[in-house]
């Protein structure tokens, strides 16, 4: 639950560093292959390596659980997708295919997405933005809605312990009602919290009509070249392999 | 811009202000005059709702700027009006910190936060990192910078917020209520900040409840009450007030060492057993590591220690919340988790948490496990809520919230009840109803733990004390001479010396 969202700090990093901008094109890059082919040709190898680039980054981590898990999960759907598509028939055909094959096409996606999310902080992902000559008016309120993403887990823990506590006694009421007691006083707190944050940021100069300094350091390096050829590689591949097709 | 006095820093001229309809319950100002001269240490004093915060906000600028509403009369800093500069101005002059530490970060990394404000106003990188380097030297923060906001305590974050406002060099600083949230230590900490910004000539105003800490270093207070300046004393004629006299103004305790316990209550001999009461979070060493020991049932028990002595882990384990902890054994009863549950309840510092429903009324039915009325509206009255049993838990004001939330614990027959500091940011009168509060509720036959960093409420309700330390109970006491000794030694290390 915790350590999502920005939540990287400046030092005692651990892993492969990429430029927040790196991030960003292996993002893309994984997630438009993984889902815009089918299971032929060269795209059969460049599939299940793109996926293994996830796996890659966050075994760098030292996060052994979640690359393990990840890469076991994404084996197990890889395998079944294969059997059911050659060995098994009929609706039970269908529905493995469609379970598996929508888990290898959403997974190394989603990890990439949640790996770059906790391997960035939030003024590494500002500088980067503004690098890329993004506008504030989109960059701050968007670096705003990370930065709340831990405050409404740590708030929704609170409630649910508050809610633990209260007991059984709400057990047998209806679901809706029960969305209704976590949801109201999860919105009445996060929309306080708000209020308050946005009061602090603008008495310490949030909105000056300067342009903002950022002191966080962001660059391409070596290991950022790497992964761009690694990008354009499988583009060059994918877009070759259709030209084959046709 | 030029003044009478070379060295006047703020004047407030003829201020009124009311709040838009929304904010009912916060007060505006009327006719506020308030001259402070460049190096003072103001505080202002008095009871929730006396207008100090506004006050605050009319330095800072946020009202007009932010807080919406009705407003006349000027407000002059170094020289520029407050009430037309821009917000971003006014922020190279004045800095503030609020009472909320989990509200006014806005980065998650520590570092980058306190490096925030200077890159907001596009100072160069290299004049940051020079600022950075001293502030983290002044502060000693050198263990807390790359840290993630989120895991640090709440001392630790109202450090940052300070050193973050500290880097920016302002000639002010404002600070609403920045000890609320703080236990004994942390304000200690706080109070050599700002001995720190005193040094260096800054001026500084603060409003406040508790007083104590800011004995030595206050040169003015100002007392408050219905939004006007009811008094301004000099920090010479404020020491000379006698305790009950700063108490009839509803005032906090100045000087801890003239308290005085009101009387000795008789000691009932009464235990409760624990048994391996430890504890770990996730991927956590062990924080709480009680293998067997007693504490005290069916009394008001004080439980005190610093920030991370294990209070709020036992808490969470000992109301049931953490499963596979350990055992109580009460009354030749053993008590695992799961039954825990059902006999605590804990009244948590954020009660706007445990409030669901729509009226005060439906909170109090819904606990109770055969709903009665008649029952649910007899609570109500015990409790002084009848008047807003139809009202919203969330249009209420804290102290009703906080009874809301005992009258449902009453209502679902909890023998159990833990209080996580239920006066931080009170004032003396609300801080005497929550201590009344709860002897109403332990002469119900309840057995109440409060974990608390308020010392005025421990000498007015507390019999025993349990004091952790690093996740063990490391003394346990009456409060008889000997337990006065104890408990003011906790509270006051540092604070004579200082």
């Amino acid at each position: 639950m915790n350590g999502v969202s920005f939540s990287a700090t400046t030092e005692n990093r651990k892993g492969i560093l990429l430029d927040p901008r790196t991030k960003l094109v292996l993002l893309i890059t994984i997630t438009t292959l993984m889902f815009s082919t089918s299971n032929e040709g060269t795209m059969n190898i460049i599939k299940p390596c793109l996926s293994l680039v996830p796996f890659v980054l966050i075994l760098s981590e030292r996060r052994f659980k979640t690359a393990g898990k990840y890469l076991l999960l994404y084996a197990v759907c890889f395998l079944l997708e294969r059997i059911a598509l050659t060995t098994l028939s009929g609706l039970f055909s269908f529905i493995v295919l469609a379970v598996s094959s929508i888990m290898t096409r959403f997974a190394p996606g989603i990890m990439t997405g949640a790996w770059m999310i906790s391997s960035t902080s939030v003024s590494e992902f500002i500088g980067a933005m503004e690098r890329m000559h993004m506008t504030e008016k989109i960059v701050i309120p968007m670096s705003v809605i990370f930065r709340f993403f831990p405050t409404i887990s740590e708030e929704y823990q609170a409630i649910r312990d508050a809610m633990k506590m209260r007991g059984i006694r709400f057990g047998g009421k209806n679901p809706l009602l029960m969305a209704e007691y976590r949801l109201v006083p999860l919105m009445v707190s996060v929309v306080k919290i708000g209020d308050e944050l946005s009061a602090a940021a603008l008495t310490r100069g949030l909105g000056a009509p300067v342009k903002r300094t950022n002191v966080c350091q962001i660059g391409f390096h070596f290991q950022d070249v790497i992964a761009f050829l690694i990008c354009i590689l499988c583009f060059v591949l994918f877009l070759f392999q259709q030209q084959i097709v046709f | 811009m030029c003044f009478e006095g070379v060295s006047l820093v703020i004047r407030i001229d003829h201020v009124t202000f009311s709040y838009g309809e929304e904010n009912g319950n916060t007060s505006g100002v009327q006719d506020i005059n308030l001259n402070i001269d460049d190096g003072q240490f103001i505080v202002l004093c008095g009871e929730s709702g006396c207008g100090k915060t506004t006050i605050t906000r009319l330095i800072n600028g946020l009202i007009p700027h932010y807080y919406e509403g009705k407003m006349s009369g000027e407000v002059w800093v170094n020289g520029g009006k407050v009430t037309e500069r821009p917000l971003y101005d006014t922020a190279k002059n004045v800095g503030s910190v609020f009472q909320n530490p989990r509200s006014q970060f806005f980065n998650v990394d520590t570092t980058s936060e306190i490096t925030f404000g200077c890159e907001n106003l596009g100072q160069s990188e290299q004049s940051i990192r020079e600022r950075l380097e001293r502030t983290v030297q002044d502060f000693r923060l050198e263990k807390l910078m790359g840290r993630n906001i989120f895991h640090l305590s709440g001392g630790e974050k109202q450090r940052i917020a300070c050193a973050g406002v500290s880097i920016m060099e302002p000639d002010v600083f404002v600070m609403d209520e920045p000890s609320s949230n703080l236990d004994a230590s942390s304000i200690l900490d706080l109070r050599a900040i700002l001995a720190f910004w005193k040094s260096q000539g800054k001026t500084i105003i603060v409003s406040e409840h508790r007083l104590y800490y800011l004995r030595g270093l206050a040169d003015r207070f100002i007392y408050m009450t219905a939004g006007q300046i009811e008094k301004d004393y000099s920090a010479k004629e404020f020491e000379r007030l006698t305790e009950q006299q700063r108490a009839d103004m509803g005032l906090r305790a100045f000087i801890l060492e003239d308290l005085q316990p009101p009387e000795i209550s008789p000691l009932i001999g009464e235990q409760m057993e624990l048994r391996n009461l430890c504890f770990a979070y996730k991927n956590e060493p062990e924080t709480l590591h009680i293998h067997e020991d007693k504490i005290p049932a069916n009394r008001i028990v004080g439980i005190i220690g610093n920030n991370g002595a294990g209070k709020s882990t036992f808490s969470r384990c000992f109301c049931g919340l953490e499963k596979r902890c350990g055992e109580v054994i009460w009354n030749g009863k053993i008590y695992r988790p799961k039954d825990r549950l059902n006999i605590c309840y804990m009244v948590m510092q954020e009660v706007n948490h445990q409030l669901f429903t729509e009226t005060v009324l439906d909170e109090i039915l819904i606990s109770m496990e055969e709903e009665s009325r008649e029952q649910a509206e007899k609570i109500l009255a015990e409790l002084d809520l009848t008047d807003f049993k139809d009202r919203h838990p969330m249009s209420l004001s804290g102290g009703q919230k906080q009874r809301v939330a005992i009258a449902s614990a009453i209502a679902s027959k909890r023998s159990i009840l833990f209080f996580d500091e239920p006066t931080s940011g009170l004032d003396y009168r609300h801080m005497k109803e929550v201590a009344n509060v709860l002897r109403q509720v332990r002469d119900t036959g309840i057995t109440v733990y409060v974990i608390t960093h308020d010392l005025e409420l421990i000498l007015d309700c507390c019999t025993d004390i349990v004091h952790f330390e690093d996740g063990s109970i490391i003394d346990q006491f009456h409060m008889n001479e000997v337990g006065l000794k104890k408990i003011r030694n906790f509270f006051l290390k540092g604070v004579s010396e200082a």
